[in-house]
């Protein structure tokens, strides 16, 4: 308390602060300009969105263009699948990768760099390639237009593991664990009363990252999800693509509506997270 | 804290006969990584087990394979819009990631200052990008970025005395209008992992630091930089392999007709695969992009650690 | 202890999450092209874009009642990319899929993947659809027969009636196309319009290419697969004539499928489009501004064709009959003008070409013309052309090299010699 208030007489640069202003404005600015226009173009009839300039100001449009999408594809029921598969693969990657990135951090156990470096260089294989035979699994299996093929395969991340350990290794002191093992913690324990509170932030970062990468996958779950029944909203959304013949403002209408939860989703995650870290970031 | 501690005094250790702690710890490690390992053996290792054999084949993927030995590599090696696919990654990640980073680096910053407001909607706008789909993207981009003189773009260029450019074909307007699009896309994602890392700092460390009268560039300097280090590497890493696997927006960008002016390693070799049917040789390319990727990996680690000592 | 018990949470969730969310969707995956013990067949037929298809549904089930048809519609492109992947896989293929046209040729190599339809007796249909659609369905030999065809694209020449007023020109279809009846007299046009508007005769230069290349009796390939550029007149002849009209600078330099071609189409900044019969809905969808001052007539020398798909039977099915006698009831004359009148699909059997339902079609927004009669004499004067399995790696590289001397002003001898390079590096690795 001595201390802030010693702070709001130590005044900031002036000029430092306007500098980071203009920064976060800018980048505020340049970052929301294109939904808008997103939805300018969502509001309008079809050829506006051809038009140059373009068109500042969104039009009447709004009804209609989310009318035709709602008769094109089943937009609520591909939202509801987008939500099943979005939300059970970000819980299993935090949890999963939170597990296994607190044992390559904290645990002593054989190979285990060469593990960690295993997994580092899983992520530098293109992953386009293998598109026929993991297809070839996927009907073996039997997952052909269901959501299994996309979670199954989605629950490890090792992009997760690599950061949690990143995340842990810095966040969490050794002393703090060897105490806990000298006090006879079991490991489950320890993760679960120690090493998950402390890294909140990490798994607010991750969780975000995770659902967002899910939610707007489209390669995959188009090669797999055949039937209408399962369609995420993002192969639905390709379905607004006629074959020749290209309606902007009813497409731009699904994929700004497509968002929107998104939106609202991170919103709430967001809020959620930096409100348990404010609590506990007295450490 | 003192929660763990009341806990702790009530719970009985009990020793077993034949487990170590030492065991038990390796033990609870291993299961603990388990579940990447099994799901990875069953989805990935067949793809990838299958690409390397592939590599030595020529298959158009559907009538039968055939074992053609290095023709795949001597193939690939000696086309020029190969070697042509290579400089444009490299450039292209130059200029998406390097800029990205700064800047990501600056904006998280800024937002875990103590003299800013609003710290909330910035950072929900600065995210939002990555919030969008490609195909929105695609549309967006595709008219700011129009070759006609009246294009968004052109008009700002227009302004410094700068005559319009074909982004669609010329060989510097696609890369950049390649690298603005991944720029924006990916800029408040890095803000976000670098704002995580940010907050895991003390905030006493920087009001002592201020309190000795340290300048905001010493802050950084000394405070902020050494302890975001593991998460500055962490960032580098990925968004190299990513800008090295940069597909998706080149591929939407440019279409079907895939110039050279802005394909990529990966978009060749996808174009390989799924536009000409050459299994064979898209195979042998994603071989040598993986060699290619674990070689800057590695000099990228070798540095950080260098520069950690 | 504690080992088990995290052991037992993990494997607990794990069911958890793989149960949670597997029941709904169970019925699908295992009742595909699948038939119960009372004879019921479920055919699954995979679609791109809007067809309108699922409208005869009901009426297919009063003939047969025991056939379930179930469509899974996607994206052009991810369609077929789909599609590819299912066959190269050799399981997950549907019981019918569609084909546009452009998609037949990488099948070629690949009777063994599909049902041969002349052994399922298309031959009793064949008169009924045009020679030449027909035709590029066919293998090399003609004794293979891939698809059926659903519909087609031909091509004819859409003009700004506004522009061609200003450049002092007739208005008129009929008096238009006496004035363009030969590609000379076309160029001969192309400069007069640019003299007296200073506007481009054209948006760009791939239409032009593609027009001509469409009128040839022969493209990229031979019967055995050669690549017959170099030899063969009448590609060298499209592409030479294009860079010529590049040179006269009378082509424009808009790209299609960008925003700026949809609003030169509005605004009439260029005086004719070279166009297939589905460009219809892009030019109304673009240019709403500028109903009535469009018109159509046929294209100098003859029309092409662009577009257009098959229904095929992937060799997966187990009800192939089943999946033909449902493609040649689907396809049939009489379906494929409900087709017409409902979606727009324009029909490859030219009997409907007389039906009055059929020929009393006409446009407005395009001055009037009467589009059907148009199209459909267009369509018949379309002749085949082998295209081959390489065709679509040729016909991007040419593409480009016409791009890069129209927009980068590159030498037109040199990007031919280096298209021809690419197509033939690329040719080699298939």
């Amino acid at each position: 308390m001595i201390i802030k208030k010693k702070l709001s007489k130590n005044k900031p640069n002036i000029f430092t602060k306007l500098f980071l202003y203009l920064m976060l404005f800018s980048g505020a600015l340049l970052s929301l300009f294109p939904f808008y226009w997103m939805f300018v173009i969502a509001t309008n009839p079809n050829h506006v969105v051809n038009r140059v300039p373009p068109a500042m100001l969104p039009g009447e449009h709004l009804v209609i263009n989310f009318k035709n999408v709602l008769e094109t594809i089943p937009f609520f029921g591909a939202l509801y699948n987008s939500f099943l598969v979005s939300t059970t693969v970000t819980v299993s990657v935090l949890f999963l990768s939170s597990l296994a990135g607190y044992a390559f951090a904290k645990l002593r156990f054989k190979g285990k760099n060469v593990l960690f470096v295993f997994i580092l260089v899983t992520m530098m294989i293109p992953s386009q390639l293998g598109l026929i035979p993991s297809y070839v699994i996927i009907t073996k299996l039997g997952w052909i237009s269901d959501l299994r093929a996309l979670i199954v395969p989605g629950m490890v991340s090792a992009f997760g593991i690599f950061w949690m350990r990143q995340y842990i290794k810095e966040a969490i002191p050794d002393e703090l664990v060897e105490a806990a093992k000298i006090d006879g913690c079991s490991q489950l324990r320890i993760y679960w009363t120690i090493v998950v509170p402390l890294i909140l932030p990490a798994f607010a970062t991750l969780g975000i990252i995770t659902y967002m990468g899910v939610w707007n996958d489209f390669m995959w779950p188009l090669v797999v999800l055949k039937d209408e029944s399962v369609h995420t909203i993002q192969v639905a959304v390709r379905l607004l693509n006629d074959a020749y013949v290209r309606d902007y403002g009813m497409i731009m209408s699904g994929t700004f509506w497509a968002t929107v939860p998104l939106v609202v989703i991170f919103l709430v995650f967001n809020k959620f997270f930096i409100e348990s870290l404010t609590k506990g970031a007295v450490k | 804290m003192p929660e763990i501690q009341t806990k702790n005094n009530t719970t009985k250790v009990l020793k077993m006969p034949y487990f170590t702690e030492r065991k038990k710890e390796s033990l609870t490690g291993y299961l603990y990584i388990s579940p990447f390992f099994i799901l990875f053996t069953i989805f990935s290792i067949f793809p990838i087990f299958f690409s390397f054999y592939l590599a030595f084949h020529r298959w158009n993927g559907l009538g039968e394979m055939q074992y053609v030995g290095w023709r795949n590599f001597k193939l690939i090696l000696d086309d020029p819009m190969f070697w042509k696919s290579i400089s444009n990654t490299f450039i292209m990640a130059l200029m998406g990631t390097l800029p990205q980073l700064i800047v990501a680096f600056l904006l998280a910053y800024a937002l875990n200052s103590s003299i800013v407001r609003f710290k909330n909607f910035f950072r929900i706008s600065i995210f939002m990008p990555n919030v969008t789909s490609i195909v929105a993207v695609a549309i967006v981009f595709g008219t700011i970025y129009t070759n006609s003189e009246t294009g968004i773009m052109n008009v700002v260029l227009s302004y410094f005395n700068i005559s319009p450019i074909n982004w669609g074909s010329n060989e510097w307007g696609l890369k950049v209008a390649i690298s603005t699009m991944v720029f924006w896309r990916w800029v408040g994602y890095n803000t976000i992992i670098y704002l995580a890392g940010m907050q895991s700092i003390p905030n006493e460390l920087y009001e002592a630091a201020k309190i000795d009268g340290a300048s905001l560039w010493q802050q950084i300097r000394y405070i902020t930089l050494p302890l975001m280090k593991p998460v500055i590497i962490f960032t580098v890493f990925v968004s190299t392999i990513g800008s090295l696997q940069l597909f998706t927006e080149p591929l939407v960008f440019l279409g079907r007709t895939m110039r050279e002016e802005g394909i990529t390693m990966v978009l060749y070799l996808y174009r390989e695969a799924f536009m000409n049917n050459a299994f064979g040789t898209a195979s042998a390319s994603a071989v040598i992009l993986f060699f290619i990727i674990i070689i800057i990996s590695v000099i990228n680690l070798l540095v950080a650690n260098r520069l950690g000592k | 202890m504690f080992a088990k018990k995290s052991l037992y949470s993990i494997l607990l969730i794990f069911i958890l999450l793989v149960a949670g969310c597997s029941s709904k969707e169970k019925t699908n995956s295992e009742s595909d092209s699948d038939s119960d013990s009372d004879g019921n067949i479920e055919l699954v037929v995979w679609t791109f874009g809007s067809t309108g298809y699922e409208k005869f549904l009901d009426e297919y089930k009063k003939i047969k009642p025991n056939v379930t048809i179930r469509f899974q519609n996607a994206d052009l492109a991810d369609h077929h990319n789909n599609l590819f992947t299912a066959i190269s896989a050799g399981s997950g293929a549907p019981d019918i899929a569609m084909i546009e046209a452009g998609y037949i040729d990488q099948y070629r190599e690949a009777e063994d993947k599909f049902e041969n339809l002349y052994d399922l007796g298309a031959k009793d249909i064949q008169s009924n659809y045009l020679d030449w659609t027909w035709a590029n369905a066919e293998s090399a030999d003609k004794s293979f027969l891939f698809g059926i065809p659903t519909d087609i694209g031909p091509t004819v020449m859409y003009y700004r009636t506004d522009v061609f007023e200003e450049a002092g020109l007739p208005t008129d279809p009929e008096e238009v196309h006496a004035l363009t009846s030969t590609w000379d007299d076309f160029r001969k046009v192309a400069n007069q319009v640019k003299e007296k508007t200073g506007k481009p005769m054209t948006d760009n230069v791939n239409l032009i290419y593609y027009s001509i290349r469409d009128q040839s009796p022969e493209t990229y390939f031979n019967r055995e697969d050669e690549l017959i550029i170099d030899n063969s007149p009448y590609i060298k002849n499209a592409y030479d004539y294009s860079i010529q009209l590049i040179n006269d600078g009378v082509v424009g330099k808009i790209s299609m499928w960008t925003p700026e071609w949809g609003t030169a189409m509005n605004d009439g900044s260029f005086g004719v489009m070279l166009a297939p019969s589905w460009m219809q809905n892009v030019i109304k969808g673009n240019a709403p501004d500028a109903a009535g001052k469009w018109s159509i007539t046929h294209l100098p020398e003859g029309a092409g064709n662009w577009g257009g798909s098959y229904l095929g039977i992937p060799s997966q099915t187990k009800h192939a009959d089943e999946a033909y006698a449902f493609v040649s009831w689907l396809l049939s004359p009489e379906n494929q003008l409900k087709s017409f009148t409902e979606e727009g699909l324009f029909p490859s059997t030219p009997s409907v070409y007389s039906n009055p339902a059929f020929t009393n079609f006409s446009d407005e927004y395009f001055s009037g013309v009467n589009t059907a009669k148009l199209f459909s004499e267009a369509a018949e004067q379309v002749k085949s052309a082998y295209t081959g399995p390489g065709y679509a790696i040729a016909n991007t590289e040419i593409g480009t090299a016409l791009e890069n001397v129209n927009t980068e002003g590159k030498d037109p001898e040199k990007e031919w010699k280096d298209a021809l390079d690419r197509i033939t590096r690329q040719l080699e690795r298939r």
